[in-house]
C-alpha cells in the first residue's frame, strides 16, 4: 500500500494514518426493520470495481475524523476534488 | 598497512585507525574504509568461497553488486564487506567455509561439477526414496551461506519517514546538478546517494574533460554547492531498495562509524523523482572470470584513488569501453606494471586514450578480450584472444581488470514501471516511456561525457521542480537548448564474451551459475527467460540481479540464436539491496501502556501481563494461585486496578441520538444519579461491548466500555453517524482517569473511611452513581456496580490523583485486612456470576439473542435505527443458532481449560469459553456456547481437552448463571 489520501481536515497524509473504511454505500436505506437481502446487500456485499470507488476513511493516527473520497482501485490514485488542496 | 601516499581523490582518514579483527586475528583499517577495503590492504584476496562449488572469491566489486564479500560480522551472517563501512571493534568471520578461506575442505565439491548440471539435487536424491532421508540430512548441512546465531546482539536499528517535492536518487554529476536545479525554487528536495559519499564517478577520476579542472575537484565543487544549499537534506551511504506506486521510495542507510544507528530503513514520498542512478559495470564472461584477482575497472581504480591500496603488481585489463582504457592509465600512473590492455572493439575508442596508451608503451590489443583466467587461489595469468581469427596470446598476471562494458542501473525505473528497450546504438537498455513525475538523468540516459551528464541532470531537476507548481519555462527552455548541444548517448563494446563452452564462465557469482548451464536448461526445454532464470538458479543469489543482468537475457537470445537485446532482463523486485530484518522491525516496538498505578501493583507484587495495549497486574501470589484474593474479596475486603477500563464523556444537543444509535436499550430512560448497563452489537447484531452509562447534565452523559473496546469506541461512534451531522462530542478519558474497584463485603466501611460523604446503602444504592471527594479533595466518580458479585464501588479519579486515592482506600482497608486482587481472580470471581467477558466468553457468532440479552434489546425508540437490530429482528426467529450457557462439572473439582471442546453425539457441539474453580461454591462453573439444542438446562455436556487422563470425557450439566448469590442480595447489601 503505497499512496496518499487528502483528509478534509489535516490535508494530504501517508495511508499509514488511516483506517480503511470499505465501499461507500450512503446512509442505510432501512430502519431497524429490513428483508434479508436489502440488509445483507448494504451490510455485507460491495461492488468491488475496477476503477473509481467512492470510499470511507477514519483518519486514525490524525484527527479521527470520517470522511469519503473517491479512488481509482486500479492505480491507488485518489480522485483529486476540485478546489481541493493537495 | 602499505597505502600509497596521500592524494586528494583518497576518502581514508590516515589520523584514525581503527581496530577490528578478520579470522580471530587482530587487523587494522582507517576511518573511511569499508570493511572490504581494510581487508584488502591487509592482504587478505580470498574474501569467500562460492555457494555451490566452494571456489574461492575475491574482490571484484565494490557497490554491493556480488555476494563475494559476503562475511559473518558481529554474529550476523551475510553481511557484504564491500558495502559495510569499517567500524571500530568489528569482529569478522568468513562463512561458507570449513577451515578458512584460503584452505577450504568443501572445495572438493568443484571436482564432480561435471556431474552437477542444473536441476541435479532434484533430479538425483528422490530415487529410490528410501535413501532421501539419509541425502536430506547431508545436503542440508552443505546448503546455505551464514549462520544464524539465535542470540541476535543488540545494536539500535531504525526507521525513519520523510516527505519531498522532489527526490533525486544518486548523487552523482548528474543527481546532484538535478538537487540543484530543482532547489532552486525552495522546495524540499532529498538527495540520495549509496556510497558514503557525493561525486558518483566523477570521485576517483584526474581526467579534465574540460581542459582545465579533474573530474574529482568538479565532483567535490558540486559537493559543497548541495552542502550549502539547505532545502537539499542529502543522505549518503543510504541505496534506493524500492520504488513503489506514486513515488514512494524505500532506501536502506548504512550506519557511519559515528552514526547511532547499525542500519535504518528510510521511505521517501516525493512528488517528483530524478533517477540518477548511472551504469554498472557489465561483467565479462570467460573462462573462470571470477578468480580472486579478477576485478571491475572501476574498483581497481577506486583501490588506489579512493583507498590509496595498490591492488597488485602486474596487470592486464580487457575492457569494452573507453572508462576501461582510462583505468588503464590509472594503473600504470599508480605504479602497476600494465602488461597489456585487450578492447573487444576493433575500433571506435577515444583516440587520445589510445594514444596515452602508446605513450606510455602499453600493449593495446583492439579486437581482444580475455578468454581465459589461469591460477586458482590468485589469478597469475589470462589468455588474450582475438575476436577476429580466434588466436590468443597469454600474459601473466595479478590482477586482470574485466568489463565487457556498461549497463545502465535500471532497477529503480523497471521497478517504477518505466518502458525499458533495447537500444541497438548504444547497446542499452534505456528506459523510453516514464511513469508520471519520474525523470531520469545522466548516465542512465546513456549519456557519457561530463557537460552532458550535467546538463541532463539540470533538466531533469527543473522538469520535477516544476511538477510541484513553480513556473520554470524560461529556465526548462534554457536548460534544454544546453542539453541539445551536447553529445547524447554513446555505448561501448556490445561483445559479451569470446566463442568457447563457456564450462566455467560464470553469469552468476552468486550461485555458480555457468554459461553452459543456460544452453542445458534450454536443452531441457527452460528456454524461455523467467523459467530459465528459476531453472539455473541465475540472478536468485543474494545480489540477485546486479551481475547476471542484462547479461543473462543476452547469453540466452545466443544460444537460442535471437538478436541481441530481443529478451528483457528479468523483473527487478525490491529490495535491491539486502536489508536487514532488524533494520525493518527498528527500534524497541514494546509500547504497552502502563496504568496510574503501576508502580504500586508492582510493589505489592503484581505478576505483570501484557494484555492488548496495557501491562496489567494478573496476580499477586508468586504461584499464580488465586484463593487469597479472591477469600478477601468474598469475605472482607479487596482492591483491584481497573483502570484500563474505556471511560468516556459523551456531550451535545444529539449526544442522546448517538446514544441510542449506539446503545440497544432505550437510553433516554437514563436519570442522574443512576447507572444504566447495555450493550452494543455490530450491524450482524453480535454483541461487541457491554457497560454502564449515565446522565452527569444536560446533554451531557458518562459510560464505560470494556477494556479492550475503549481504543475504538470514538471511531466507531463516528463512523455509525457519518451521514446525520449530529452534534455532539466524545471524549475518551480512558487515560485521564484512573479507576480502582473496592470490592467485598466490608468495602463501604472502607469507603466511608477516605470520604465525608454519606455512602450508605441508602445514599448509595446499587448502581448509583456519584460525584464525590475523598479525603484531601480528591475527585471522583463513584460507580456502585458488582462485577465480582459483591457489594463493590468504583472510583474513577483523574489519573495524577489515583495513586493517592489508592493508597488512602488501602491504608483506611488495613484493619479490615484488605488484599489486593487482580485480573485472574477478577475472572473468577465473575465466573461465579456467570458475567461473560464479552470477546472472551462471546464471539462474533453470537449475538444478542444467543447470549441470553434480549432483555436489553428495546426497539421503540426515538430514533430510526439502532446499530444492529435489524440484524437482530432477522435472526430473531432463526434456529440452530450456537447459545451461550453456564455449567457446574458433575465431579467437583474437574478443570476443563479454555477453549476444550464439547462433543455430543459424535459431533462438536461447541466449546468452553472460561472455567474456573469457584471457591464460594467450592466447585468447577464455567461458560461455554453450545449448538441450541443442547443449551436446555439440565443438558449434559461432553467436554474433552488435552491432557485429559481418562478416556472419558468430563461431563458438565447446563446450569443457568449466576451460580453463585443468584437473588444478588451481595450486591445490594
Amino acid at each position: 500500500m503505497s499512496f496518499t489520501i487528502t483528509c478534509p481536515i489535516c490535508g494530504k497524509r501517508n495511508i499509514y494514518e488511516f483506517r480503511f473504511g470499505g465501499e461507500d454505500r450512503g446512509p442505510r436505506p432501512f430502519k431497524n426493520e429490513a428483508n434479508p437481502e436489502e440488509w445483507y446487500d448494504y451490510i455485507h456485499a460491495r461492488s468491488n470495481p475496477a476503477g473509481v470507488q467512492p470510499e470511507m476513511w477514519f483518519h486514525r493516527d490524525g484527527c479521527g475524523v470520517w470522511f469519503a473520497i473517491e479512488r481509482d482501485t486500479t492505480t491507488n490514485q485518489e480522485v483529486e476534488k476540485e478546489g481541493g488542496d493537495s | 598497512m602499505s597505502r600509497l601516499p596521500a592524494s586528494p581523490t583518497q576518502r581514508v582518514d590516515r589520523s584514525k585507525v581503527l581496530s577490528f579483527s578478520y579470522m580471530s586475528e587482530p587487523r587494522q583499517g582507517f576511518e573511511g574504509d569499508t570493511l572490504a577495503t581494510a581487508l584488502y590492504d591487509q592482504g587478505i584476496r580470498i574474501f569467500s568461497r562460492s555457494f555451490k562449488y566452494h571456489r574461492p572469491r575475491g574482490l571484484y566489486s565494490l557497490d554491493d553488486e556480488s555476494s563475494t564479500t559476503m562475511m559473518t560480522v558481529n554474529g550476523i551472517p551475510n553481511v557484504r564487506a564491500e558495502s559495510t563501512p569499517l567500524r571500530e571493534g568489528m569482529k569478522v568471520m568468513a562463512q561458507n567455509v570449513k577451515g578458512s578461506p584460503e584452505f577450504d575442505l568443501m572445495a572438493v565439491g568443484e571436482k564432480f561439477d561435471g556431474f552437477m548440471p542444473p536441476g541435479f539435487y532434484y533430479k538425483r536424491f528422490h530415487k529410490p526414496y528410501k535413501y532421501w532421508p539419509f541425502f536430506q540430512e547431508r545436503l542440508r548441512a552443505a546448503a546455505g551461506l551464514g549462520k544464524i546465531l539465535p542470540e541476535f546482539p543488540e545494536d539500535y536499528y531504525e526507521n525513519v519517514y520523510f516527505n519531498a517535492e522532489v527526490c533525486v536518487v544518486g548523487g552523482g554529476p548528474a543527481g546532484m546538478a538535478a538537487a540543484l536545479a530543482a532547489a532552486e525554487s525552495g522546495l524540499r528536495v532529498i538527495l540520495l546517494e549509496a556510497r558514503p559519499y557525493l561525486g558518483g564517478f566523477y570521485d576517483w577520476r584526474t581526467v579534465k574533460e574540460d581542459g582545465t579542472q579533474p573530474l574529482y575537484e568538479r565532483g567535490r565543487e558540486l559537493a559543497a554547492q548541495v552542502a550549502k544549499t539547505e532545502n537539499i537534506r542529502v543522505f549518503t551511504s543510504t541505496a534506493l531498495t524500492g520504488f513503489y506506486a506514486n513515488n514512494h521510495l524505500t532506501a536502506r542507510q548504512k550506519g557511519l562509524p559515528n552514526d547511532r544507528f547499525v542500519e535504518r530503513y528510510m521511505e521517501v514520498r516525493a512528488g517528483s523523482v530524478v533517477v540518477a542512478a548511472g551504469c554498472l559495470e557489465r561483467p565479462l564472461i570467460f573462462e573462470h572470470n571470477e578468480r580472486p584477482g579478477i576485478m571491475q575497472a572501476n574498483t581497481a581504480v577506486r583501490l588506489i584513488r579512493t583507498y590509496g591500496i595498490l591492488p597488485g603488481q602486474r596487470a592486464v585489463l580487457a575492457v569494452g569501453h573507453d572508462l576501461g582504457l582510462e583505468a588503464a592509465l590509472d594503473l600504470a600512473s599508480a605504479g602497476m606494471d600494465v602488461a597489456a590492455v585487450a578492447d573487444s572493439r576493433p575500433q571506435g575508442q577515444d583516440e587520445s586514450l589510445v594514444a596515452a596508451l602508446e605513450k606510455k608503451g602499453i600493449t593495446f590489443l583492439p579486437g581482444f578480450t580475455a578468454s581465459q583466467a589461469n591460477g586458482v587461489k590468485r589469478v597469475s595469468g589470462v589468455a588474450l584472444t582475438d575476436l577476429q581469427s580466434g588466436s590468443a596470446k597469454s600474459f601473466n598476471c595479478d590482477i586482470l581488470v574485466a568489463m565487457a562494458g556498461l549497463s545502465p542501473n535500471n532497477a529503480p525505473l523497471a521497478m517504477a514501471k518505466a518502458k525499458i528497450v533495447y537500444d541497438p546504438e548504444t547497446g542499452y537498455f534505456l528506459a523510453r516511456e516514464m511513469p508520471p513525475h519520474v525523470h531520469t538523468a545522466g548516465r542512465i540516459m546513456g549519456l557519457c561525457g561530463g557537460a552532458e551528464i550535467e546538463a541532463s541532470g539540470r533538466l531533469a531537476g527543473l522538469r520535477a521542480a516544476s511538477e510541484s507548481g513553480p513556473d520554470l519555462t524560461v529556465a526548462l527552455k534554457e536548460a534544454q537548448e544546453a542539453l541539445a548541444g551536447l553529445p547524447g548517448p554513446k555505448g561501448g563494446s556490445t561483445i559479451l564474451r569470446s566463442p568457447g563452452p563457456g564450462k566455467k564462465a560464470f553469469v552468476c557469482f552468486d550461485e555458480d551459475v555457468a554459461v553452459k548451464d543456460i544452453g542445458y536448461a534450454a536443452e531441457e526445454g527452460f528456454n524461455t527467460i523467467e523459467l530459465s532464470k528459476r531453472y539455473v538458479t541465475a540472478g536468485m543469489g543474494p545480489s540477485q540481479s546486479f551481475l547476471p543482468g542484462v547479461n543473462f537475457p543476452q547469453l540466452l537470445a545466443d544460444y537460442l540464436g535471437k538478436e541481441p537485446g530481443s529478451i528483457p532482463a528479468t523483473t527487478t523486485r525490491s529490495p535491491f539491496y539486502p536489508t536487514l530484518m532488524a533494520t525493518f522491525a527498528g527500534p524497541n516496538h514494546h509500547m504497552s501502556k502502563k496504568t496510574p498505578l503501576d508502580a504500586s501493583q508492582k510493589d505489592l507484587g503484581g505478576i505483570f501481563r501484557v494484555v492488548g495495549v496495557w501491562e496489567r497486574a494478573r496476580y499477586f501470589s508468586p504461584d499464580l494461585d488465586t484463593t487469597e484474593e479472591v477469600k478477601a474479596v468474598r469475605t472482607g475486603v479487596g482492591m483491584i486496578d481497573v483502570s484500563t477500563l474505556g471511560k468516556f464523556r459523551l456531550h451535545g444537543p444529539d449526544s442522546l441520538k448517538a446514544l441510542q444509535r449506539m446503545y440497544v436499550s432505550d437510553m433516554s430512560k437514563m436519570v442522574k444519579g443512576k447507572l444504566k448497563y447495555s450493550a452494543m452489537c455490530n450491524e450482524d447484531g453480535c454483541v461487541i461491548d457491554d457497560g454502564v452509562a449515565t446522565k452527569i447534565g444536560e446533554n451531557d452523559y458518562y459510560f464505560t466500555t470494556a477494556t479492550a473496546r475503549a481504543g475504538q469506541t470514538v471511531e466507531w461512534f463516528r463512523y455509525h453517524t457519518r451521514h446525520d451531522g449530529w452534534d455532539f462530542n466524545l471524549v475518551n478519558m480512558t487515560d485521564g482517569l484512573g479507576a480502582i474497584n473496592v470490592a467485598g463485603p466490608k468495602s463501604r466501611e472502607v469507603l466511608a473511611k477516605v470520604t465525608d460523604e454519606d455512602v450508605s446503602n441508602e445514599a448509595v444504592p446499587y448502581m448509583a452513581y456519584r460525584e464525590i471527594k475523598l479525603k484531601g479533595g480528591i475527585p471522583a466518580r463513584l460507580l456502585r456496580v458488582g462485577f465480582v458479585g459483591e457489594m463493590g464501588f468504583e472510583l474513577h479519579v483523574p489519573s495524577s490523583w489515583t495513586q493517592a486515592a489508592w493508597d488512602l482506600l488501602w491504608e483506611a482497608g488495613q484493619e479490615f485486612g484488605v488484599k489486593p486482587f487482580a485480573l485472574e481472580a477478577q475472572a473468577c470471581l465473575r465466573l461465579d456470576k456467570g458475567h461473560a467477558i464479552i470477546g472472551t466468553d462471546t464471539e462474533l457468532r453470537l449475538n444478542l439473542h444467543d447470549l441470553g440479552l434480549s432483555f436489553l434489546l428495546k426497539q421503540d425508540k426515538d430514533i430510526d435505527y439502532t446499530v444492529g437490530v435489524a440484524a437482530l429482528n432477522l435472526a430473531e426467529k432463526q434456529e440452530g443458532r450456537l447459545k451461550a450457557v453456564g455449567f457446574k462439572t458433575d465431579v467437583m473439582k474437574a478443570l476443563p481449560m479454555d477453549g476444550s471442546i464439547i462433543v455430543n453425539d459424535g459431533e462438536i457441539r461447541g466449546h468452553v469459553t472460561s472455567c474456573r474453580l469457584s471457591y464460594a461454591l467450592q466447585r468447577t462453573v464455567g461458560l461455554a456456547f453450545v449448538e441450541d439444542k443442547y443449551s436446555a438446562e439440565g443438558s449434559k455436556l461432553e467436554i474433552w481437552h488435552e491432557g485429559l487422563e481418562s478416556k472419558e470425557p468430563l461431563i458438565a450439566t447446563v446450569t443457568k448463571p449466576p451460580f453463585y448469590d443468584p437473588k444478588g442480595d451481595r450486591l445490594k447489601m
